[in-house]
């Protein structure tokens, strides 16, 4: 066994040198994510294809077939056309949410941890109140009022995924404000828009990258998460997690129809994980 | 039984050929112990690794280490693991950190006994108890880690080398992260450990450490052993310059430096009937103090006496829980400067130093001259401006933070523990500095420090808030 | 542990709270008359007549102020008093009992299942870093993580029920339904607490005490068994309390994708059905289940970990 070798190694010997941001998993996450966006946005200007229009002549054709590339559907619908724009949704449906849940989620962290006292405590008390039921749950029940509407989805995912954007970021920055080269910024003389814009936010940036990426990841497997399930968008809508459900009645004739959409699933999440990093 | 180790031209090296140890040889044995002493990165540590047999094995050992005759670096890795408890014991280095935070200390002693002497688990617990009872511990068996002080800690992991009743027992750092009240108590334990007859050896940066101990002493500098010899010679009669240098920068070689010789300066900084507590426990109250410039104040006592406490109520920093702090002649906030304990903590992480200066300039607008006089003051090299505060050692770096405060022309500075993380050259170089530039200067200085003799080195007056935390009186040395 | 009841409590309230409040405006703002969605909600639908509506529109008072209903509704809901399905018009309280069974034991048999395998893997891992099983699992779990619930259980379903037939992908008919829901579930779990095992692992591996475990003559063996297993399971278990919601959340899913007659597939079916008391009841019962999951964690940090209750006692 040689697990504890670098234990023996004097703590002089040790590399303390910090890790930089772009390792190689963050280089493979970025790379993947280009590759998807690039098939998301640029796809339907090369595919033109209507994903909604129905061929019934042309029903579930095998991946590889000259007029059909990814092959069709149940309907005879363009896959190809189907996938892109659905990893388009499901990319542009995420990075709202996130965006939706990290300003005020921020924003509220900060204001947070500096002002403290009352304002603090009645913060912190709202987001314990909103963890207290799983956050698909939660979502599932304020889809009750719409189901397969967009509104209620985002409205819901949103409400859900601020919470871990104020945690973090009141946490963040209550360490931050009590470093002493905080106090001792403030003892040289400057004001306190120097002391966020040079030491707070620097620190806050590199969390925030990270928990924004996982909280994409979060909301594509929420919304198809919610749609295959019948309860979040519905069909015809190109949704990716809506099509593996529709097509699994044919994946006897057609198994690679439904493994397809899941593959975009997984390759999103995936790649924004790996852009996340470690969650620390 | 006695034993005797005997360390014979010992070089280390990494597999692609660095040395980092370059022939050593020295002995220790029972009634003999001997201290290392050496700065970070000096190898020190390396040489006791090497004599327990726990280099990693991208370190290769050349010469030789006999345990009573017997060549060690001739068995294999699995032979000398067998000697772990039953030949050598290891006093770790923060034992705090070193116990296993969850299992009562009873368990961590009486789980030798079945281990390295067959015992039964019934038998070992017996055992167990009458170890810790040999270091005073028996009241704490049944506690965790987290619930004993370090020196109770550092008790612990001695009962643990009782127990395995190992003839060579190896100290590393013992007195690191502790108080120089603690630290006595530790010197007395292993000068203990070295009456019942063990072979002893220490390594430590703690030259107050090494005083206290009573056989050899060998200085250990870039993998070298400089300085080898009886204690007594090594510490009054050094050869080496660095042992010199070493020897001499211990506050007790000072020269006391020169009093205060003007008429008494103005007050800076009045507090009257000043009060503080901690929830039940009152770190000082009715304590009158004034600061004035060119004068030196430091504040004395063991770490959380409120010695720091007291400093930031004065800059404002915390606020006081009864009494006042009265700053003449309305000076802006800025004037009051404080030199911080960690001082890598003290500037922004990610930023480089020039461009910390650069906006220091801005705001006080501040000429370029006046920046380079004071770095040729401090001797400062404006090379080190592109770097960040990481890759700048701490002595420097401490120079660094007293350039900045010096730069806003401050009445008063606050250093708190400025020096405590600091080797004991640099200390003396960064105290030489800082007394100059009060006296030059004409600033108050308030120093807060646990070292008696530093503190009687250079101070104009003393408060000692171990006596003060219960009575209200302000000892002062003439 | 006065605070941890505290903190338990106060999510249980919460939790009413936010159920009991969604539910109440569900009642009242949904498309429809709500006095037949409530006089159908208390009695059943087959008892339903427009005078037993008027009764409730009298009773009720739908001019009343909104504070008013709210509070009578919260007050039924604290007696438990949760009326009928506005769709089978059997009592929520009845329909609930029943579905809670399977999904306890959906649930009971994941967490097992995960803990099972989870730590197991992530403490050979953690001992042997970067050693073929570390990467191997690591890949595993990386890829697991990506995949989403449902996905898993689709993939399970077509691969173990359609394509092997080995096991049955729908319904409730015994023991062997479980296999594949459970599976999912403990999958999902052990690809995260794994990792967070591994790392635990060798950070306990290159932990100071545990170095001198080995400097005290101890055998690696009994430095691992008795200094690095339980101080590598107190991240996991801490861990495991995030890791509740994903269980909580899994049920659900994995619920509804194999057509299995618990609460989170009723949850399910209410929402689409629009079946408010339902939707109430199940999702209270949900509700209740993470908080009951969250205790048996807090639970097992403190027997873990003394320094919990020495601090709280």
């Amino acid at each position: 066994m040689n697990t504890a070798s670098l234990t023996h190694l004097p703590v002089e010997l040790r590399d303390g040198a910090k890790p930089a941001f772009w390792q190689p998993v963050r280089i493979v996450g970025a790379v993947i994510l280009l590759a998807l966006l690039a098939f998301a946005f640029v796809g339907p200007l090369v595919i033109g294809a209507d994903p909604l229009f129905q061929d019934y002549l042309a029903v579930l054709v095998a991946p590889g077939d000259p007029a059909h590339w990814l092959g069709t559907d149940h309907f005879g619908r363009s896959m190809a056309a189907r996938l892109v724009h659905g990893a388009q949704l499901s990319f542009v449906m995420a990075f709202v949410t996130a965006l939706s849940a990290a300003v005020p989620g921020i924003a509220l962290g900060i204001l947070a941890a500096s002002r403290g006292g009352w304002v603090e405590r009645g913060l912190v008390a709202l987001s314990d109140i909103v963890l207290a039921l799983p956050g698909l749950l939660l979502v599932l029940l304020l889809m009750a009022f719409a189901p397969g509407k967009f509104g209620p989805l985002y409205l819901g995912l949103a409400l859900y995924l601020w919470v871990e954007f104020f945690r973090v970021a009141r946490i963040e920055t209550a360490r931050v404000l009590a470093l002493p080269c905080c106090e001792a910024t403030r003892l040289l003389g400057f004001g306190p828009f120097y002391v966020f814009g040079r030491i707070v936010l620097p620190a806050l940036a590199g969390p925030m990258m990270t928990l924004f990426a996982f909280a994409m990841g979060s909301a594509i497997i929420a919304v198809s998460t919610l749609s295959a399930i019948h309860v979040g968008l519905r069909p015809p809508t190109p949704e990716l997690g809506a099509m593996i459900v529709e097509l699994m009645p044919y994946y006897s004739e057609a198994p690679l129809q439904v493994l397809m959409p899941a593959g975009v699933i997984f390759l999103l999440v995936l790649s924004l994980q790996l852009l996340a990093g470690r969650k620390s | 039984m006695s034993s005797e180790i005997r360390l014979e031209n010992l070089s280390i090296k990494t597999r692609d050929g660095t040395v980092l140890v370059r022939d050593v040889s020295f002995a220790f044995g029972s009634g003999n112990p001997i201290c290392l002493i050496g700065e970070t990165g000096s190898g020190k540590s390396l040489v006791m690794h090497a004599v327990m047999g726990s280099l990693p094995d991208e370190l290769i050992c050349e010469g030789a280490i006999l345990l009573d005759g017997e060549n060690l670096l001739a068995l294999s890795a699995a032979a000398r693991r067998a000697l772990w408890g039953r030949k050598f014991s290891l006093l770790p280095q923060e034992p705090s950190r070193s116990l296993d935070p969850t299992m009562t200390i009873r368990s961590q002693v009486a789980e030798i006994y079945p281990a390295l002497h067959r015992a039964s688990w019934n038998d070992a617990k017996t055992r167990a108890m009458k170890d810790l009872q040999s270091v005073g511990l028996d009241h704490a068996a049944r506690s965790f880690p987290f619930e004993l002080s370090g020196g109770m800690a550092q008790r612990a992991s001695i009962a643990m080398a009782h127990a395995a009743g190992s003839m060579v027992l190896l100290a590393d750092e013992p007195t690191k992260g502790l108080d120089r009240a603690l630290c006595d108590v530790v010197a007395g334990m292993i000068n203990h450990e070295v009456s019942l007859g063990r072979a002893v050896m220490v390594i430590t940066h703690d030259l107050e450490l090494a005083m206290q101990t009573t056989g050899m002493i060998g200085v250990m500098r870039n993998g070298v052993l400089v300085e080898l010899g009886k204690a007594d010679s090594v510490l009054h009669a050094p050869v080496d310059a660095y042992t010199k240098s070493l020897v001499a920068a211990l506050p007790s070689q000072w020269e006391a430096s020169s009093q205060n010789t003007h008429e008494p300066g103005k007050p800076v900084i009045a507090a009257r009937s000043l009060g503080k507590s901690f929830g039940e426990r009152a770190l000082f109250k009715e304590l009158d103090l004034t600061l004035r410039s060119g004068e030196i104040t430091v504040a004395l006592g063991p770490s959380g006496c409120g010695k720091s406490t007291l400093g930031n109520i004065l800059l404002g920093l915390i606020k006081a829980d009864f009494g006042t702090v009265e700053r003449p002649g309305n000076l802006p906030a800025f004037k009051y400067q404080k030199i911080y304990q960690d001082p890598p903590a003290a500037f922004i992480p990610h930023q480089t130093l020039g461009d910390a200066f650069g906006d220091l300039r801005k705001r006080h607008g501040i000429d370029g001259a006046s920046i380079n006089r004071i770095f040729d003051d401090l001797g400062l090299e404006p090379g080190l401006l592109a770097r960040r505060p990481d890759a700048i050692s701490g002595g420097e770096l401490q120079r660094f933070a007293i350039a900045r405060a010096l730069l806003l022309k401050p009445a008063m500075l606050f250093a708190d523990e400025a020096t405590s993380r600091l080797d004991p050259v640099s200390q003396k170089r960064v105290i030489d500095l800082l007394v100059a530039q009060v006296r030059e200067r004409n600033l108050a200085l308030m120093l807060v420090t646990h070292d008696h003799v530093l503190a009687n080195k250079i101070a104009d007056h003393v408060i000692d808030l171990s006596s003060l935390s219960s009575n209200g009186e302000q000892r002062t040395a003439a | 542990m006065k605070q941890l009841i505290a903190t338990r409590l106060f999510q249980l309230v919460a939790v009413v709270l936010i159920v009991g409040s969604i539910s109440f405006a569900l009642m009242y703002f949904l498309p429809g008359d709500p006095a037949l969605r409530i006089a159908a909600g208390r009695y059943g639908p087959d008892m339903m007549d427009n005078a037993i509506s008027d009764m409730v529109r009298a009773e009720l008072g739908l001019d009343q102020p909104v504070l008013f209903r709210f509070l009578a509704w919260m007050g039924d809901l604290i007696r438990f008093d949760l009326g009928h399905s506005l769709v089978s018009g059997a009592p929520v309280l009845h329909e609930i009992a029943l579905q809670l069974g399977y999904t306890l034991w959906l649930a009971a048999l994941a967490f097992v299942l995960a803990l099972v395998i989870g730590p197991l893997v992530g403490a050979i891992a953690g001992l042997f870093p970067g050693s073929i099983f570390d990467r191997v699992s690591l890949l595993v779990a990386v890829a697991l993580r990506a995949v989403p619930p449902f996905v898993l259980a689709i993939v399970f379903m077509m691969v173990f029920g359609v394509t092997l037939r080995w096991f049955p992908t729908a319904g409730f008919g015994g023991w062997s339904n479980m296999v594949l829901p459970s599976l999912t579930l403990a999958l999902g779990l052990a690809a995260m607490s794994s990792r967070v095992m591994r790392d635990a692992m060798s950070e306990v591996a290159a932990s100071p005490y545990f170095a001198h475990g080995r400097y005290k003559g101890l055998s690696d063996r009994t430095v691992v068994m008795r200094h690095g297993i339980r101080n590598a399971s107190l991240p996991v278990v801490t861990y495991l309390g995030l890791q509740m919601v994903y269980l909580v959340e899994g049920v659900v899913v994995v619920e509804s994708i194999f057509a299995f007659p618990g609460i989170g597939h009723a949850l399910v079916h209410a929402i689409i059905a629009r079946d408010v008391p339902m939707v109430q009841g199940t999702a209270l019962a949900m509700g209740g289940l993470f908080v009951l999951l969250n205790i048996i964690v807090d639970l097992m940090c403190l027997r873990l970990d003394p320094r919990l209750g020495r601090r709280a006692a």
